[in-house]
């Protein structure tokens, strides 16, 4: 049940399954819907997301039946064909994904029929019969990864102990994306692990259809990939671990490796020498600008992942005062809100902040104007600024939707990250 | 003819066709002998849907609230006209810069089958009680047109109960029109039919309407604005940055002029009839020539063609020596061409300014508008390829590895993967129009083409998503006869 919201995160779910398809190399999405859904759905989460976007096809490069009002009335199945057959002909792609808008969801053409005219002939067509109007961004991260999961992944493959997938950082719909999963990289790769992000070092459907031989999918988000997980492991005896929000800084990066190592039993003499090193490599740097970045009275309004590791980092590592986290993404399960706020509650010294779920930019606006509570600092998206500059108070841009920056592979996750992130909130007012 | 109410779909005109991969001698030529057919693509690429425009036309718009009836999706593209919106604050010194107030329905599932009437009530009251808003617009989407949701009777409901804000629901279901620029027909019917309500207003003696698209800096309003003071007028710029009082002067006002082609130009049209306010139609207002033309259209309608000669001249006075500079760097340089149907026109135009050769034009739609521009394209410039496409830009990097034009003026994603020089006539953050803008847009054309390192460096690392097959098809060999 989707609600009524004024200033929207993120897209609906088409916008989603394009943004994933989007960041694995060589993949052609294509679309059976009306003309304007392959802009709308770009611009919604990679156009807002540091202006950073697909370099295959997106947005108007993006192959489309555009369906008009001829094929509301009769049907859009013929102009999907010869959509098929033209991108197979010219777009140089590993895969091709055929998403539905609403249109053709609400007239109900049967894409599987016209998609299995071509896998019958051996292209890689997949078919992926999710209207727009089934939900947001987030739901589309997981229904393409079912589809992937029901369709593409491949059974029976070699099983290698050294092997993890990477879920929970969603590409696009978070602005850090392509860092966060490159900080990923490096440190499992320090502990000799050999990782999968999907979106990364150019990984292509290939490395999807194998992923099935990995030995632990580890889950980076408080409450995403909770089915795709289920069924991955049902199918592929692939188990997961869920790491409860994005890890910013050395307590709970180090925290994550530890979770891992002793997940997949790695060498304990190893993990540790990682650890000192990562942690030696922060506090190098913190210790040469004590005091430097003046105490801070905090909120934050994130989606989940970020907003649990903001608040954590900057709560427990950098000893400023929280005061309220706004996760901003719809949630709509009682058990992910609750794990949320536990993360975000179970802080070392700092007295716990006031957590509240709000995806309406009205409410969220309001909740920050009525926080009775000071607040100097606020970390949030673009639609927040709007509030920081009515309240006068430090304003820093860190959370999807974000439109005044250009990130390419900027992150605050990991241990470089916070430095990076500590760097950003540097204030000489 | 002038019986039939203008249904806001841009194709419904006759002559005006969209898919045609041609040349300038043969289109001006079939077009004349009245051969043009209206054609498809069997594969195309995405394109800009109208409720875009619809939108982008109407989000800076002061105590206003936009609802979109319509999935969370359709609202995807508001972010380019919220930043515009955002950033027009900023360049206006505006401290404290306001969001545009947004609300979505998010229809869903159970609305596409049990309707979502009720939530564009809500949707509505919500708009109304938190920002007691002078104006509600209320738009429709693919989805909610297709389920048969009746927004016109919901905003008229709604209009009795909320009589403080004047409801108008926008007509621009995306899959009523190829052409993008529908988009702004519909909102300026809906503001004719909602906001004027052809009621008289006493007249406003030197007012002009000056329509702007969300896509002009402040910059070339200021720019506008100081040509058209200097034929001692008063500037009613809208509805980029107005306001309701702005909107209901507009029968105020002595004559109407539009900085785009396809903003408005049917609006002036009613305007005549409703309220015989003449108009110009002319030209964007982006190169000499240009200029000159979009000045005295406005002032032939303000009988001030004595005058403008004057301004013009001294104008001229002022520019050409800069432009003739120019005009040393860029001569002779092979340009190809894509925009929308005034940008890509009006960046035609200015090359000539400055002794370019067009090799090729990529232009959404043509019609007898654009007829006049290609008669006068085919006097100065050889032979040239005309793709009517909107992007499409599968056809325009086959066309430019073909052509191999010098430069590519437009959006640059493709051409710049290609190695080609590439630059803009579109940028709504810096200026662009009239004659202090061809300064800036000159400079940047030269020294952007005079130094394309990044762009010479980009194809050995990166490749477009093209088979090289592709390249060597017939561009148009998607076009199908309807």
């Amino acid at each position: 049940m989707s609600q009524i919201m004024e200033n929207p995160k993120g897209g609906c779910v088409l916008a989603g399954i394009n943004s994933v398809l989007g960041a694995i190399d060589r993949v052609c999405p294509i679309y059976h819907s009306g003309p304007g859904c392959c802009m709308q759905t770009t611009a919604a989460d990679q156009g807002q997301s540091g202006h950073k976007s697909s370099c295959f096809v997106s947005s108007v490069s993006l192959p489309s039946t555009n369906m008009l009002e001829r094929e509301v009335v009769f049907g859009g199945t013929d102009k999907l064909r010869t959509t098929i057959q033209g991108a197979i002909e010219i777009i140089d792609a590993d895969a091709y994904f055929v998403l539905t808008g609403c249109t053709a969801g609400i007239i109900g053409d049967d894409i599987e029929s016209v998609t299995g005219e071509f896998s019958e002939k051996g292209y890689p067509v997949y078919p992926i019969d999710t209207p727009g109007f089934a939900g947001d961004s987030n739901l589309g991260y997981e229904i393409i990864w079912n589809t992937l999961i029901d369709k593409v992944i491949e059974d029976n493959v070699e099983k290698d102990e050294k092997l993890v997938n990477i879920f929970g950082i969603v590409p696009y719909h978070d602005p850090f994306w392509s860092g966060a999963l490159e900080e990923v990289d490096r440190i499992l790769s320090r502990l000799g692990l050999k990782v999968n992000t999907f979106f990364t070092k150019h990984q292509g459907i290939d490395t999807i259809r194998k992923c099935s031989g990995a030995a632990l999918n580890i889950i980076i988000n408080p409450w995403l990939f909770k089915g795709p997980a289920k069924k991955f492991e049902e199918k592929f005896k692939v188990p997961s671990i869920r790491i409860p929000g994005l890890f910013i800084g050395a307590t709970d990066t180090t925290k994550f490796v530890r979770t891992v190592a002793e997940k997949l039993g790695l060498d304990k003499t190893l993990v540790e020498k990682v650890i000192k090193e990562e942690e030696d490599y922060v506090y190098s740097y913190l210790a040469q600008a004590i005091g430097v970045v003046s105490w801070k009275r905090f909120a934050v309004v994130a989606d989940a992942n970020n907003a649990v590791g903001i608040t954590r980092y900057l709560a427990n590592d950098y000893s400023f005062t929280p005061v309220l986290v706004i996760v901003s993404e719809p949630i709509f399960r009682p058990e992910d809100k609750e794990r949320i706020i536990a993360e975000i509650n179970n802080l070392e010294y700092a007295v716990p902040p006031k957590v509240l779920f709000l995806t309406d930019q009205y409410e969220i606006n309001e909740a920050i104007r009525n926080e009775e509570k000071e607040i100097t600092l606020l970390l949030g998206s673009s639609n927040e600024r709007e509030i920081a500059l009515e309240k006068d108070i430090q304003f820093i841009l860190a959370a999807f939707p974000m439109n005044e920056r250009l990130i390419f592979n900027r992150t605050y996750a990991g241990y470089k990250g916070s430095l990076t992130f500590t760097e950003d909130i540097y204030d000489n007012m | 003819m002038a019986n039939v109410t203008y249904s806001g779909v841009r194709e419904s005109k006759p002559g005006r066709i969209n898919d045609l991969g041609t040349s300038g001698k043969e289109v001006e030529e079939k077009y004349r002998k009245g051969c043009l057919k209206r054609a498809d693509r069997s594969f195309a690429q995405g394109l800009q849907c109208q409720q875009i425009n619809s939108m982008a036309a109407l989000m800076s718009l002061e105590d206003s609230v936009f609802i979109s009836h319509s999935p969370q999706g359709c609202v995807g593209c508001a972010i380019m006209a919220v930043d515009m919106y955002r950033v027009g604050q900023a360049h206006r010194g505006i401290k404290q810069i306001k969001n545009p107030r947004l609300i979505v329905t998010n229809i869903d599932q159970k609305n596409v089958v049990f309707g979502g009437e009720q939530k564009l009530r809500e949707a509505v009251k919500k708009a109304v009680e938190r920002y007691n808003p002078k104006l509600a617009f209320i738009y429709a989407s693919c989805a909610s047109g297709i389920i048969g949701d009746d927004i016109d009777a919901i905003a008229s409901d709604l209009q009795n109960e909320y009589p403080d804000t004047v409801m108008v629901p926008i007509h621009c279901e995306g899959f009523k029109s190829k052409i993008c620029a529908s988009g702004f027909d519909a909102a300026f019917i809906s503001i004719n039919k909602y906001i004027l309500k052809k009621e008289s207003v006493e007249k406003e003696k030197g007012l002009v309407n000056l329509f702007a698209p969300t896509t002009v800096s402040y910059a070339d309003q200021k720019e506008m604005e100081r040509m058209l003071n200097l034929l001692d007028v008063k500037v009613n710029y809208i509805p980029f940055y107005s306001s309701l009082e702005k909107i209901k002067k507009i029968p105020a006002a002595e004559a109407s002029t539009s900085i785009c082609k396809v903003f408005a130009d049917e609006f002036m049209k009613t305007l005549w009839e409703d309220y015989e306010i003449p108009y110009s139609h002319t030209v964007m207002p982006i190169g000499i020539r240009n200029t000159d033309k979009w000045y005295r259209g406005i002032a032939k309608v303000l009988h001030k063609e004595e005058e403008v000669e004057r301004i013009i001249n001294a104008e001229h006075e002022r520019i050409e020596p800069l432009v003739a500079k120019l005009r040393k760097r860029l001569q002779g340089t092979r340009v190809f061409i894509c925009g929308g149907t005034g940008r890509s026109f009006a960046a035609a135009a200015l090359i000539d300014d400055f002794g370019m050769e067009l090799v090729g034009l990529e232009t959404p739609t043509y019609d007898e508008d654009a007829q006049v521009d290609i008669e006068y394209l085919n006097e100065i410039h050889k032979d040239f390829v005309v793709d009517i496409a909107n992007m499409q830009p599968f056809e325009q990097v086959n066309l430019i590895n073909k052509l191999k034009p010098d430069a590519f003026i437009g959006v640059p994603d493709w051409a710049a993967k290609l190695g080609i020089p590439t630059t803009h006539v579109l940028d709504g953050k810096r200026p662009t129009m009239g004659y202090d803008g061809l300064l800036f847009l000159g400079n940047k054309i030269a020294d952007q083409l005079q130094n394309p390192g990044f762009n010479k460096k980009l194809p050995a690392h990166v490749k477009l998503p093209y088979k090289d097959s592709w390249y060597e098809e017939d561009a148009f060999k998607y076009i199908t006869d309807k």
